[in-house]
């Protein structure tokens, strides 16, 4: 929101300070600045003017004016609005001199857009009631401060210069100046009736009658205010609810009064499927959720949204029904965002604004329409329907616990002046206790408990007047960590082989699920994706990977990369489960089997203890390369090669572990056995079988084979090829035996040697 | 000729057949010659049986010197020849040590995990522990229980993505907040790094998937000034310098007060430049004592607790330390970006 320094400054005195320093101050104290800009520094040197003459130039619409600028004196210029005329007065803007299709122009005459008061274009300024050399009434330089939206939440006062102001105020210690007589409300009977069905969602109705308007446009100086903060001037009377807005932070609606049936407003719910006709020309379709002004006929406005567009003033209105309502701030909010309509009424509404400002509003709103809508007169006496919550019981405030929770010391005297200057009401309970009163203006959401006062005090005194101070705490041995200990490991060592870590989204379309074949109902779905597609939590890493990999082979012919992430599981009920895992690719142009062996080594290196089991493929895997990865029995992931189908460009192999259940295996706890004193005794034998027989299998077979002198049983090689016949592979194992008691004799080696050939005989293998 | 003689002799023409030798082979031979079983020596001990005992004293002597004398000289020449072939062998064995090695090159971590792991050991050295919280929360955990009720309009200021099963992805790691205190119980210090998610508009600024860490203290009496103190400390860890911050108003829900903590600017030191908007200061993250409504939703009693809490953006950091241009790369899985961290 933009605020204004010029309109602060009625409430504040003049606020000469330089403007970066203003947006400082309030940044540091209140609200984030996000910016400061000069608004209008052109009125220091534009001025009223009149034309004295004008005449054509020949081959342009343009005219060839003179004009008596006063201050400037005479000038001669070129102009193209349709109403420049001898005799008006305008406003003169001295740019210099100019050559114009050929003609020399000395300044300009402005129109009300080029001069930043309103969006009119149409001609140049008319004005009135000045000579040439006076300045625009009401209209000079200004600074606007731009205060992030998001840094008043909690404020539904500062949705208003005069809330800001009083910050301001506070800062400077200076007095602030309300601009709200309320003696100005007139007593007495209304014609008006209200009729509020449901308190707790419009706790507070406020309304006043005039006749005698006559629409139109307002002064300059007041569409100068509003167009300087950024709203628009429409009309007199509209503006000054606008202007209110902007002052009070009380949004507001003009009625045209001879449209509200019965002059009867009603404030209820909507009617399931009740049309609303709203002031911006759509209709919206509502709810019993939504809260509407009605007259006994129909609905007349969104509450605390936006006024119907039946019941609008306009050119031809006479008597005007002015509201000043206060709306539950969840209802407005939920209206607004059901029905995707943000306007300045709702963004204040939500904020939950003061109750007691609906009268203060329409007091302010007398004094503002006497001057843009002269004649206006009011018709009987204030509306005011309302039941207000009880207000807040003053809060007490320790000053120990208060400079406790600051950090320094901090006097009851200081803190007494702060909370003054903030207007909160202030009592001694008792010496260093104090029985603090909130403003209404704060009570409606913002200052509740004693905590709440520790940021009014703290950004008072300035946060930068406390010294950073270590807490008075013992010291502990933070507890174990075994599981971040483990991912720490587990990256170090991928990244040590060779792997680089990779993140990705946990969002995936369908289209990168389907070609895996996961199940559509394992997914959660997101209700609200940023992107069309992006609207399944990955329920694996795969997808992810598969596309680092497309778009990697596009710049490399060989790279590693992995990446530890969640699998997002749907449950039946509850929150989903969320599984760690872990996964690596291998890729390369090559034929495949030196990345599912690198792949292979690094899930030996992270679980000790792990084998390798073939296993079916899935739809992905390749169908010969798929294998389940075990630790201690358990599955604990897979290990696999891409189908070409997936990687048609190199081959990718995949590892890919659940990290739950890996980190859920105890570590297995070596058992140590005493070296064996006496010398091994260590034969080859080379073992004839058919090419897909499992080694892993061989080797156990001979592991049963081999009995209690076995040492080691180790994979020397296989073989393929002459003479051996094309289905037939020889591999190749090294046996070594020994015995913790004696040397073995050539006898004990030979008897165990003969048990393994025999054994390996017996279920059909030939030794070579 | 005296025996004495002939071993003079002897002496000499074995000196200078040592000397003389051209190879280690040579040499061999020489030594064969003269010091050998039946070399010259040799043959000549044997004559000295026909001698006088006191004769044969002196000549033995001599014979031993002469000896020893040659030996030395043999093992000195064939320690030359030895040392002549290493030389050259190790001249051959030439090696470009400048070729890469064998094998795949090191992998990386990801930037945002060497961050968070700097982090997290700078608040482990300082006490705090480490937690973790799921990534798809209730909408309770996510708002409610952080003192961020149904319609509160803070709720608009984190664009949530909502879920099928009515829940959503957690737009900030302060749910892992509560867990923690349920958890842990006070006093306590901890931390959760993790990834969060807003539904926002992906450009060169902005992520809808970014990393936070939250961190949380509860203890009797913690202040602004402690937090102050942590926040000093952890970023004078983080940025490797001495760091002035400020604290300036900042409104969360979960803690009163609270605080936008501001960092001067560690490119212009104060003055203003375009990396600070010509502010001098850097917003860097949100924190605030913890409200009394989150401790109590922690199971703990606000009125004998306190605490701070704090968000850092993991991602945000990220980009400031290596002066990334655009957000997108953190996500892209593009190694050409990757690899060179």
């Amino acid at each position: 929101m933009k605020f204004s320094r010029n309109w602060m400054a009625e409430f504040v005195g003049p606020l000469d300070v330089d403007a970066a320093k203003l947006g400082h101050m309030i940044t540091t104290k209140t609200a984030e600045c996000e910016g400061v800009e000069e608004h209008g520094a052109h009125f220091a040197n534009v001025c009223a003017a009149r034309v004295e003459t004008v005449e054509p130039i020949t081959g342009s619409h343009n005219v060839k004016a003179v004009v008596e600028t006063g201050r400037y004196g005479r000038k001669t210029l070129v102009c193209g609005a349709p109403n420049c005329r001898p005799g008006m007065m305008t406003a003169y803007f001295p740019l210099g001199v100019k050559k114009i299709g050929g003609v020399e122009s000395d300044g300009m005459l402005a129109s009300a857009a080029e001069l930043h008061i309103n969006g009119d274009n149409s001609g140049i300024l008319e004005l009135e009631g000045v000579k040439p050399g006076d300045a625009i009434p009401g209209c000079v330089p200004d600074v606007l401060v731009e205060i992030d939206n998001k840094s008043l939440t909690h404020r539904p006062d500062l949705w208003g210069h005069h809330g800001m102001a009083r910050e301001v105020a506070a800062i400077l210690n200076r007095p602030l100046k309300d601009p709200v007589d309320l003696s100005r409300l007139p007593g007495g009977d209304s014609p008006v009736k209200v009729v509020i069905e449901d308190f707790s969602l419009c706790p507070r109705y406020s309304a006043l009658l005039f006749d005698n308007v006559k629409v139109g446009p307002s002064p300059l100086w007041f569409q100068y205010r509003l167009q300087s903060v950024g709203l628009n001037p429409i009309s007199n009377v509209v503006d000054v609810t606008n202007y209110i807005a902007a002052e009070l932070a009380q949004p507001m609606h003009a009625f045209d009064a001879d449209k509200i049936h019965d002059l009867t407003i009603i404030v209820r719910r909507a009617v399931d499927g009740e049309q609303a006709k709203a002031l911006n020309g759509e209709t919206y379709s509502l709810d019993a959720s939504n809260l509407v002004i009605a007259d006994p006929k129909t609905n007349v406005a969104i509450a605390g949204v936006m006024g119907g567009s039946d019941s609008a003033t306009d050119a031809g209105t006479t008597r005007i029904l002015l509201e000043s309502a206060s709306f539950h701030a969840g209802s407005v909010r939920k209206t607004s965002s059901k029905l995707k309509l943000r306007t300045d009424a709702s963004m204040r509404f939500e904020k939950s604004q003061d109750p007691a400002n609906t009268v203060r509003a329409l007091a302010r709103a007398i004094d503002l329409l006497e001057k843009v809508c002269p004649g206006i007169k009011l018709v009987g006496g204030l509306v005011d329907v309302k039941q207000l919550p009880a207000a807040p019981a003053p809060i007490e405030l320790s000053i120990p616990w208060l400079q406790n929770k600051l950090g320094r010391e901090i006097s009851q005297a200081e803190v007494t002046d702060i909370l003054t200057r903030l207007q909160f009401g202030v009592t001694e309970k008792t010496p260093g206790q104090l029985l603090v009163t909130i403003p209404s203006w704060r009570a409606t959401k913002d200052i509740a408990i004693k905590d709440d006062l520790v940021e009014e005090v703290g950004r008072m005194i300035g946060y930068q007047s406390i010294t950073p101070t270590a807490p008075a705490s013992p010291a502990v041995v933070p507890p174990d960590e075994p599981e971040r200990l483990f991912y720490r490991a587990l990256r170090r060592q991928c990244a040590s082989q060779g792997f680089t870590e990779v993140y990705n989204y946990s969002f995936l379309s369908k289209g990168e699920v389907e070609p895996f074949g996961f199940p559509a109902t394992d997914h959660v779905g997101v209700l609200n994706p940023i992107v069309q597609g992006q609207d399944l939590l990955r329920a694996s890493l795969l997808p992810g990977l598969l596309r680092n990999i497309r778009e990697n082979l596009k710049h490399f012919s060989a790279f590693r990369l992995f990446e530890i992430g969640r699998e997002i599981h749907a449950q039946p009920r509850g929150l989903p489960d969320e599984v760690p895992h872990f996964a690596a690719v291998a890729y390369a142009k090559d034929d495949g089997s030196a990345s599912l062996f690198e792949l292979k080594r690094l899930a030996m290196i992270l679980g000790p203890g792990v084998t390798v089991q073939p296993a079916d493929a899935k739809s992905y895997e390749h169908p010969a390369r798929a294998a389940n990865v075990l630790c201690q029995g358990e599955a604990i992931g897979r290990l696999f090669e891409f189908h070409p189908n997936m990687v048609e460009v190199g081959r990718a192999a995949v590892l890919d572990l659940d990290l739950r259940r890996l980190l859920a295996l105890k570590p297995a706890v070596s058992k140590y056995h005493p070296v064996n004193r006496f010398p091994y005794s260590a034969f080859d034998l080379s073992i004839l079988c058919s090419l897909r027989e499992l080694t892993g299998e061989l080797e156990e077979k001979m592991r049963a084979l081999s009995g209690p002198e076995l040492v080691s049983l180790e994979y020397l090689r296989q073989y393929t090829g002459a003479p051996l016949p094309d289905d037939v592979k020889s591999v190749s194992f090294r046996i070594t035996l020994g015995s913790p008691a004696h040397t073995l004799t050539n006898e004990e080696v030979t008897t165990v040697r003969d048990r393994i050939i025999k054994g390996l005989e017996q279920q059909g293998y030939e030794l070579r | 000729m005296m025996i004495e003689d002939s071993l003079k002799e002897i002496s000499s023409k074995a000196q200078a057949a040592i000397a003389g030798a051209a190879s280690a082979d040579q040499l061999e031979v020489v030594r064969v010659e003269y010091l050998g079983r039946n070399g010259s020596l040799a043959s000549l001990s044997k004559e000295m049986k026909g001698l006088k005992p006191a004769e044969k004293a002196s000549v033995g002597k001599l014979l031993n010197q002469v000896k020893n004398s040659l030996e030395q000289d043999f093992e000195t020449r064939k320690a030359t020849f030895e040392k002549a072939l290493l030389d050259a062998r190790l001249t051959t064995e030439w090696i470009d040590l400048t070729l890469p090695p064998p094998g795949t090159k090191p992998g990386s971590l990801h930037p945002c995990t060497q961050i968070q792991q700097e982090i997290e050991d700078l608040f482990v050295s300082l006490g705090f522990t480490v937690l973790d919280g799921p990534e798809v929360e209730t909408e309770y955990n996510n708002f409610d229980a952080l003192n961020i009720p149904g319609d509160h309009p803070a709720r608009d200021m984190q664009d949530t993505f909502w879920l099928t099963g009515g829940h959503l992805l957690r737009t900030h790691t302060s749910p892992v907040q509560v867990r923690g205190m349920k958890k842990l119980g006070p006093p306590l210090r901890m931390i959760a790094p993790g990834r969060v998610f807003r539904n926002e508009e992906v450009d060169a600024s902005h992520e809808h998937t970014f990393y936070q860490l939250e961190g949380m203290m509860v203890d009797k009496n913690v202040s602004i000034a402690n937090l102050t103190y942590f926040m000093k400390t952890l970023l004078s860890g983080i940025f490797k310098r001495e760091t002035t911050v400020r604290l300036r108003p900042g409104y969360f829900p979960f803690v009163e007060p609270g605080f936008e903590l501001d960092i001067q600017c560690l490119i212009c030191g104060g003055p203003g430049c375009p990396v600070c908007k010509h502010s001098g200061w850097v917003e860097l993250l949100p924190c605030g004592l913890v409200h009394p409504n989150v401790l109590r939703m922690g199971g703990i009693d606000p009125e004998q607790y306190g605490g701070f809490a704090f968000g850092l953006g993991l991602t945000r950091l990220v980009m400031m330390r290596y002066a990334i241009d655009d957000i997108r790369w953190l996500q892209s899985g593009d190694l050409r970006f990757l690899t060179q961290f």
